[in-house]
């Protein structure tokens, strides 16, 4: 009975932990907000941007380790997370019409089979509600959303790994 | 007795020194034998240090600006010397790997296994090191193909005028649904946050350093297609495994190498295809190009070699995408499109839910990419855009259409087809009666009438073009002018887009004086306004100009105004474009007069390389009044 019990409970909190392990990357460039990204920027006559490095997640080759990236490649770790990061925007979208390129890289991250896509795309579709639950949601609240969507359904229960 | 001993100790001692002095001998053995094969003259060797034969001095120069990138103190001079040194640093003892330092086998690996099996070390008298930091790298890059990225020109930006070019390498398993996964390698130059015409300045003369660097490849898509609204070609290349090899290995070896960064000749384009020629010696890319590398250029070099092309794939930026799906709507729906994005309309509107719902979808996703277009133009205020954004997404998302509707069609001419940058065009015709000869060379780019095949509408840059004129009745070739820069960017507005249309010119010219003189002066021109589209065929526009003029031949030597100007840009059937522009400006300043004129342009396409354009201007200036006509020849490689 008490196993049973313990198992139980460390059933009911591995959906947590695994969101638990994800928040570890907190500082890998995994802060940015959904609907937020750079403004103003775009039009400008003469605009600073140049052909080059934008942003923090550009790295010289053999630079070495780097936040999440190693000498310039992103950890196996973070690579879910910083996409998800990086790409918000288009994955709200691509998640509303039920593809898109982005949503299929993700599901090929996560090591979602061809099979299974279209499972997986239309759950977060059906569920686009919860996943972007907010105007303000952050990348790790869409990974563990992702987690426990996955985690609930019986074929994708297996990816429930993120992060 | 006693001498058989000592013979034999003497001939035992002999071989064991034989043995050592092999071991120790190895490097002077392997650079006598490097010396041999005159393996430091070979196209490999050049390629690898990057080595380029000097213009005015005999001997070579590596481009490389850093010296932790040669073993040898002369090494940026002396390919045998360099060779030499790097072979004899193989030899150096084992260390363990940090983040900052690695065995010379493994900082200079595309040079070990090049040499490697050249010389066929001997693993037992040169000892492989383990490189893990590449091993790891390499592995996570999962190489399979190459792919060269070409972002269109970016006309907005100077430095991004003439495109860019960068190189992803595809891994094992992708596909075209997943490229964003790939690896993008990018040489550009470093300017701490400068730009615009500073930037311009210090790059032409090499003051800012420049990197080779890797990212994910979905951000840079996320830099040129999101925000800077560039479409962007992708041509996969057909490099065989081992290049591919070499030309990563090459690229670990660049790693953190300076390289400076000249605007012209030693930029983006040109380094990436320093990278090619490190996998393919044979290909010789960097010797084609002298004084300048445009990337558009690059990529056709790329192109036109047998076999090198495997696919082309067009991305089209956001800002491309959006137009499209909203040149898919009628009138009524774009209201729609409108109304939603501006928060007038909600999509739970009982009007809205009455139409089909494949219409609503479209309409839909249109309104949340024009939101977004706006946000990044700074034209809408965040929260609300946020909020608005999500609940279009979540209307969106309850309708049961699954495929995104924004996909425009591929060009019909891919950049590489497009006409060449070097324009030389010859003229005959007739000025206030007189005959008039004329030849100009312009090395780049495109101007508004050029065959427009694998070019942005509506964007021109013509740079350095030089014109020669003979005047009859006069046996002397003058020069008629002599253009720096000439650009234009005519975008025309419409409900959803405001872009500001605007030009900008200086160059030494000549305008028309009483008595039958042309003289000559300095002028810069600027300006800026809008344009509209009639229909798909014609736009029209409307700029707010200044004028600056500089010449001893004005009273006061100088005359300075401004003024409007008026034009129509028209391209009516697929090879014919034609230009009117209608000017006044009152120069107020300095020599005070007016100058007015009315030039009609027209330009017929023969293919991409060849064009015949025909010219007809009238001007008024000093009270004076100037009639040419001018029908030429235009000839691009």
């Amino acid at each position: 009975m008490k196993r049973n019990i313990t198992l139980g409970v460390i059933l009911a909190l591995a959906p947590v932990s695994m969101v638990l392990a994800a928040s570890n990357n907190v500082g890998c460039g995994v802060g940015s907000i959904i609907f937020k990204g750079q403004s103003g920027v775009a039009p400008q006559v003469l605009a600073v941007t140049t052909n080059g490095t934008l942003g923090n997640q550009t790295f010289g080759i053999s630079s070495g380790t780097l936040g999440c990236a190693t000498d310039g490649v992103v950890d196996t770790p973070a690579k879910v997370s910083m996409f998800i990061d990086t790409n918000m925007d288009k994955l709200a979208q691509d998640m509303s019409v039920g593809s898109g390129e982005a949503l299929n890289s993700l599901a090929d991250l996560i090591g979602i089979e061809d099979a299974a896509k279209a499972r997986f795309f239309s759950m977060t579709k059906a569920h686009f509600g919860e996943i972007v639950s907010s105007d303000r949601v952050a990348a790790l609240d869409v990974m563990a959303s992702l987690n426990r969507l996955l985690a609930a359904d019986q074929d994708l229960a297996i990816y429930a790994r993120l992060g | 007795m006693r001498w058989m001993f000592r013979a034999l100790c003497t001939l035992s001692v002999l071989c064991c020194t034989a043995v050592y002095a092999s071991d120790e001998d190895y490097p002077s053995e392997l650079v006598n034998i490097a010396h041999l094969q005159n393996l430091a003259a070979t196209a490999q060797w050049r390629a690898l240090l990057h080595y380029r034969t000097n213009a005015l001095t005999s001997g070579v120069t590596g481009q490389a600006d850093d010296a932790k990138f040669y073993l040898a103190a002369d090494g940026k001079t002396n390919p045998q010397a360099e060779l030499d040194a790097t072979l004899r640093a193989f030899f150096a003892p084992a260390i363990v790997e940090t983040d900052t330092t690695q065995h010379p086998q493994c900082r200079f690996v595309a040079r070990y296994h090049w040499l490697k099996q050249a010389l066929h070390f001997d693993a037992q008298r040169l000892p492989e090191q383990r490189c893990q930091r590449f091993s790891a790298w390499r592995a996570a890059l999962q190489p399979d193909m190459l792919t060269l990225v070409f972002p269109a020109a970016y006309i907005n930006n100077p430095s991004s005028m003439f495109g860019h070019t960068l190189l992803r390498v595809d891994g094992v398993g992708q596909d075209e649904q997943s490229r964003l996964l790939a690896y993008a390698i990018n040489y550009a130059a470093n300017p701490d946050g400068e730009g615009g015409v500073a930037f311009i300045l210090k790059s032409l003369v090499g003051l800012y350093p420049g990197l080779f660097s890797i990212s994910p490849y979905y951000v840079k898509v996320k830099e040129y297609s999101h925000l800077e609204n560039r479409d962007i070609w992708e041509y996969q290349l057909n490099f065989t495994a081992d290049e591919i090899e070499r030309l990563l290995m090459h690229a670990w070896e660049l790693g953190q190498v300076r390289f400076d960064y000249y605007f012209f000749d030693e930029n983006c384009a040109y380094h990436l295809l320093s990278l090619f020629e490190a996998a393919r010696p044979s290909l010789e890319f960097t010797r084609r190009f002298h004084g300048w590398v445009i990337p558009a250029d690059t990529v056709r070099a790329l192109a036109e070699q047998a076999g090198m092309v495997r696919k082309i794939v067009y991305r089209p930026a956001d800002n491309t995408r959006l137009r499209f799906q909203l040149g898919q709507l009628n009138e009524n729906e774009q209201d729609w499109v409108a109304a939603l994005a501006a928060g007038e309309r909600v999509a739970d509107d009982p009007l809205f839910a009455r139409q089909p719902s494949e219409r609503q979808s479209v309409e839909l996703e249109a309104a949340y990419k024009y939101l977004r277009h706006q946000y990044t133009a700074g034209d809408v205020d965040t929260g609300q855009s946020a909020r608005r954004s999500r609940e279009l997404l979540l209307a969106r998302s309850r309708l049961p259409e699954a495929r995104d509707s924004a996909v425009p069609p591929t060009p019909q001419v891919t950049p590489d087809r497009g006409h060449g940058t070097v324009r030389l065009a010859l003229a005959t015709g007739v000025e206030n009666s007189l005959g008039v000869q004329e030849v100009k060379l312009r090395p780049a780019y495109h101007d508004l009438l050029d065959p427009q095949g694998g070019y942005t509408r509506g964007a021109q840059i013509d740079f350095m073009d030089v014109g020669l004129r003979l005047v009859e009745g006069s046996n002397r070739l003058e020069l008629n002018e002599l253009t720096l820069i000439d650009i234009y960017s005519l975008f025309p507005r419409d409900r959803f887009f405001h872009p500001v249309s605007w030009k900008i010119s200086t160059g030494y010219t000549h305008v028309g004086a009483p008595g039958g003189d042309r003289i000559g002066l300095y002028r810069t021109q600027g300006g800026a306004g809008m344009a509209w589209a009639l229909g798909d065929q014609v736009q029209v526009y409307g700029l707010a100009n200044f004028t600056a003029d500089i010449s001893g031949a004005l009273d006061k030597r100088y005359a300075v105004g401004g003024g409007p100007s008026f034009g129509l840009y028209a391209n009516p059937v697929d090879a014919w474009q034609l230009h009117l522009v209608m000017q006044s400006q009152e120069l107020r300043w300095g020599d005070r007069h007016r100058e007015e004129s009315a030039t009609l342009e027209q330009s017929i396409a023969f293919g991409q390389q060849h064009a015949v354009r025909l010219s007809v201007r009238r001007e008024h200036t000093w009270n004076s009044t100037w009639s040419t006509v001018m029908l030429g020849w235009h000839s691009y490689w």
